[in-house]
């Protein structure tokens, strides 16, 4: 096919531009911000030579567009966590994941308690009350479970060597997910949705369910009130405080050990708000649902510029729609969805390791 | 300026390098188990040669199993009780601890009783191999039946093979399982080369559809049957719109419907297990252009962990699903046994309690042909003859039907049956033995 002898061309350029990067200094720079421009380029092109023979509508796009979003904002919620965490402790809390699927945990048992009170089958006010109320339930037990972890598995290795938290975060995750394994079994548990929800608009020809739009409007709003709390707060100014510097704040007063709890506390609320919002969403969660989305969300963290949380988002939603639009932009089977997130993430930190909107926070602390 | 990226950039390069790497692991190709730990086992190719055998080693004798009286004939087991499917991996346990029972409720073998080591082969073929050289490592083992998934036993397949252990899978039906060069590899489950031209004559002669999507969740099992699926819908005349991968575990095929929608496919087939399929069927009508799109999927998702996930959004789906020639007054008997011993209806729980009662009860029944009585009083099975009188299985009543073993090890009875969803219950609308 055609693309097969473009990509001999790519791949001839690549490596010259490989073996130009190896002589290092400011000419390596310049190599590589070419190279990076040439794969961009190669992906342009590609992707409107395939669009051109596949020819999709635009309410193809529009739909992808949609699914893309809700994903990136379901990713945002969990990486705003990694990227808290890693702010203030210099730390990857790889156990974030599980806590969102603790949060789905949870969910799914309030909205069992939910609909035996009959709050899920009332007047549309009762439904939207009860739904909260599951929410809210799942971002509670998701922010204990966090605030645990950090208290029992993180706090005693604070002064530690760098890795050995990351073992230990590593170790938590497991132990989280084969908890659930046996104390809940292997069956997926099974939202069910409310009929208030359980639809969807139609814009067009573009369909949009309900969760998904609740999905990307609760991420924004919660994105929105994190913001406030760690810009214009006395708690947010403190944890700002310890991020910059944990002994000068414990020197200002700050109590050093109570903001690092609250951050657990802020970051795992929020990945227990997307644990609801996804079982909402697909309607299953079992003991290793947090497993790639919590990696998704770390990657989509790390692209955003790891520490800084406009990148978290940012990095969020350029993951979420990379993952929807790229097969097809691209021309390539859907199983590869994978491997383009990855990928992604891979030319990211080759080109600006610091990630997207990473430099000044990053450049600081190195 | 930084001469290196610091820490936690290189780490995380490399987390995501290996998940890359894990991701594009070819999922067919069955990993190669590391030395086999069986060092008793010359594994004599040549099956005559196997009295010829110097004895190294008083016990055990190669090439047999030697079991001293008291001691139990020991049968392992491959279930898939985590992984995708654990509720019919769970049934197809316990149809096979009924199948040990009522074995032993007849006396066993000259006063040896038979006893079931059950592993979990999780639905996966890294589980399968695991379980493979557990039981290879065990000179216990006379047989296996199992495993429960294509692809778990595509990880059992050579390690049993090379340690002269016969198995009897319940229900993996990838058309390789068996083969013309693997002696050991037997099923009673019916192979997916027929269940999918019967899915494709359904849909094209049945339903009379032209124009059909295929998905299928990248497992052996699943990707197999849309294979054969697609291949024969071709064949007949029809046009495949679409055919796209997903995988095990994913819950959000919404990138994937949109684009399959794009071409207004008649009916989206799915080969794959049931939670996969459930949410699909329930995220088709989510989908503009898939609304009234059909949906057809295979015997892993003939489950009610299907019905109860996908909920109102399966009324109407289809399933089709490799059945024996079920014998009412045995599956009867067996039901009533289930039922007491477990609390539970086995069709709750899954679709191949009976195929499993009658694997077991094929390696049974061998077993009583081959095993002898020495002068001490052990039972002595020899492997080779054991494999030959497993595939020499003739006529044998199951409740699956008259079970006869194939020169390759096909050894089940029955057709391929399609059911459709009616108030949250499958009906059968076509195929093997449906009266109209």
């Amino acid at each position: 096919m055609y693309a097969g002898e473009r990509q001999g061309d790519i791949v001839a350029l690549i490596s010259r531009a490989l073996s130009a990067a190896r002589q290092g200094g400011a000419g390596m720079r310049i190599a590589r911000r070419m190279l990076g421009m040439l794969l961009i380029a190669a992906v342009i092109v590609r992707a409107i030579s395939v669009s051109a023979t596949e020819n999709y509508p635009l309410s193809f796009w529009a739909s992808q567009v949609a699914n893309g979003l809700v994903l990136g904002g379901v990713y945002a919620l969990v990486a705003l966590g990694y990227t808290l965490v890693y702010g203030i402790l210099l730390m990857i809390n790889f156990a974030h994941g599980e806590v969102m699927m603790i949060g789905g945990v949870a969910g799914f048992f309030g909205l069992q308690i939910a609909s035996a009170l009959g709050l899920l089958s009332g007047s549309p006010l009762e439904v939207v009350v009860g739904l909260l109320l599951v929410l809210a339930f799942g971002m509670g037990i998701a922010a204990l479970t966090g605030v645990t972890l950090e208290r029992v598995a993180y706090r005693p290795l604070r002064n530690a060597p760098r890795l050995v938290p990351l073992i230990s975060a590593i170790g938590a995750s497991l132990f989280l997910q084969y908890s659930v394994l046996l104390i809940f079994g292997v069956r997926p548990m099974v939202y069910q949705r409310p009929s208030l929800i359980a639809d969807g608009m139609r814009i067009g020809a573009v369909f949009i369910p309900y969760t998904g739009l609740i999905i990307f409007l609760t991420s924004l709003m919660l994105m929105g009130a994190l913001f406030v709390i760690v810009q214009r707060t006395r708690l947010g100014r403190a944890m700002r405080a310890v991020a910059a510097d944990k002994d000068a704040a414990a020197l200002m007063g700050v109590d050093v050990n109570q903001i690092i709890a609250f951050t657990f506390l802020l970051g795992s609320a929020l990945a227990g708000a997307a644990g609801v919002m996804l079982g909402f969403h697909n309607a299953v969660i079992k003991f290793n649902s947090g497993f790639i989305p919590g990696l998704k969300a770390f990657t989509a963290a790390v692209l955003g510029g790891i520490g800084n949380i406009p990148g978290a988002m940012v990095g969020a939603l350029v993951l979420g729609l990379a993952e929807s639009l790229g097969p097809s932009a691209l021309g390539i089977p859907a199983e590869y969805r994978d491997i383009i997130a990855f990928s992604v993430l891979v030319l990211v930190l080759i080109f600006r390791p610091a990630g997207l909107l990473g430099e000044a926070v990053v450049e600081k602390r190195a | 300026m930084r001469p290196l990226p610091h820490l936690p950039t290189r780490l995380v390069a490399f987390s995501a390098a290996c998940v890359l790497l894990a991701a594009c692991a070819v999922p067919t190709a069955a990993p190669q188990p590391p030395a086999p730990a069986e060092p008793t086992q010359p594994a004599p190719q040549q099956p005559t040669a196997a009295p010829a055998q110097p004895a190294a080693a008083p016990t055990p004798e190669p090439g047999k199993v030697v079991i001293p009286p008291g001691g139990k004939i020991r049968i392992g087991g491959s279930f898939a009780l985590t992984g995708p499917i654990p509720d019919p991996g769970k049934d197809i346990r316990q149809g096979a601890e009924i199948a040990i029972d009522d074995a032993n409720a007849a006396g066993g073998v000259n006063g040896f009783l038979f006893e079931l080591v059950a592993e979990d082969g999780a639905c996966s073929g890294d589980q399968g191999t695991v379980v493979g050289n557990k039981f290879a490592a065990d000179p216990t083992i006379v047989a296996v039946t199992g495993g429960t998934c294509s692809g778990e036993t595509f990880g059992l397949k050579p390690i049993l093979q090379r340690a002269r252990i016969p198995f009897v899978s319940p229900s993996a039906t990838n058309p390789a399982i068996t083969s013309a060069d693997c002696d050991v590899c037997n099923r009673v489950a019916l192979s997916d080369a027929l269940q999918g031209e019967v899915d494709a004559e359904f849909v094209y002669k049945e339903l009379g559809l032209r124009k059909v999507a295929v998905m299928h969740d990248s497992s052996d099992y699943g990707k197999g049957v849309a294979e054969i699926f697609r291949d024969a819908f071709i064949k007949l005349g029809g046009e495949v719109t679409a055919f796209e991968g997903a995988k095990v575990g994913d819950t959000d095929f919404r990138a994937i419907l949109t684009r399959i929608a794009t071409a207004e496919p008649e009916l989206l087939f799915f080969g794959g297990y049931s939670t996969e399929a459930a949410l699909i069927t329930q995220q088709m009508k989510e989908i503009a252009g898939l609304q009234n799109t059909k949906f057809l999927g295979t015997d892993g998702a003939y489950t009610q962990q299907y019905l109860d996930t996908a909920g109102s959004a399966a009324e109407g789906a289809f399933m089709s699903y490799v059945a024996g020639d079920t014998q009412a007054d045995k599956l009867a008997a067996f039901r009533e046994k289930y039922i007491a011993k477990f609390g539970i209806e086995p069709e709750k729980l899954g679709p191949f309690h009976a195929q499993s009662y009658d694997s077991v009860l094929l390696i049974v029944e061998a077993i009583k042909k081959v095993a002898q009585l020495d002068a001490a009083g052990n039972l002595v099975i020899d492997r080779e003859a054991l494999i030959k009188a497993i595939r020499e299985t003739k006529d044998l009543a199951g409740i699956t039907g008259t079970l006869t073993c194939n020169p390759i090890g096909e050894c089940g009875a029955g057709g391929v049956q399609v059911f459709t969803v009616e108030n949250g219950q499958f009906k059968q609308v076509y195929g093997f033995g449906l009266k109209r």
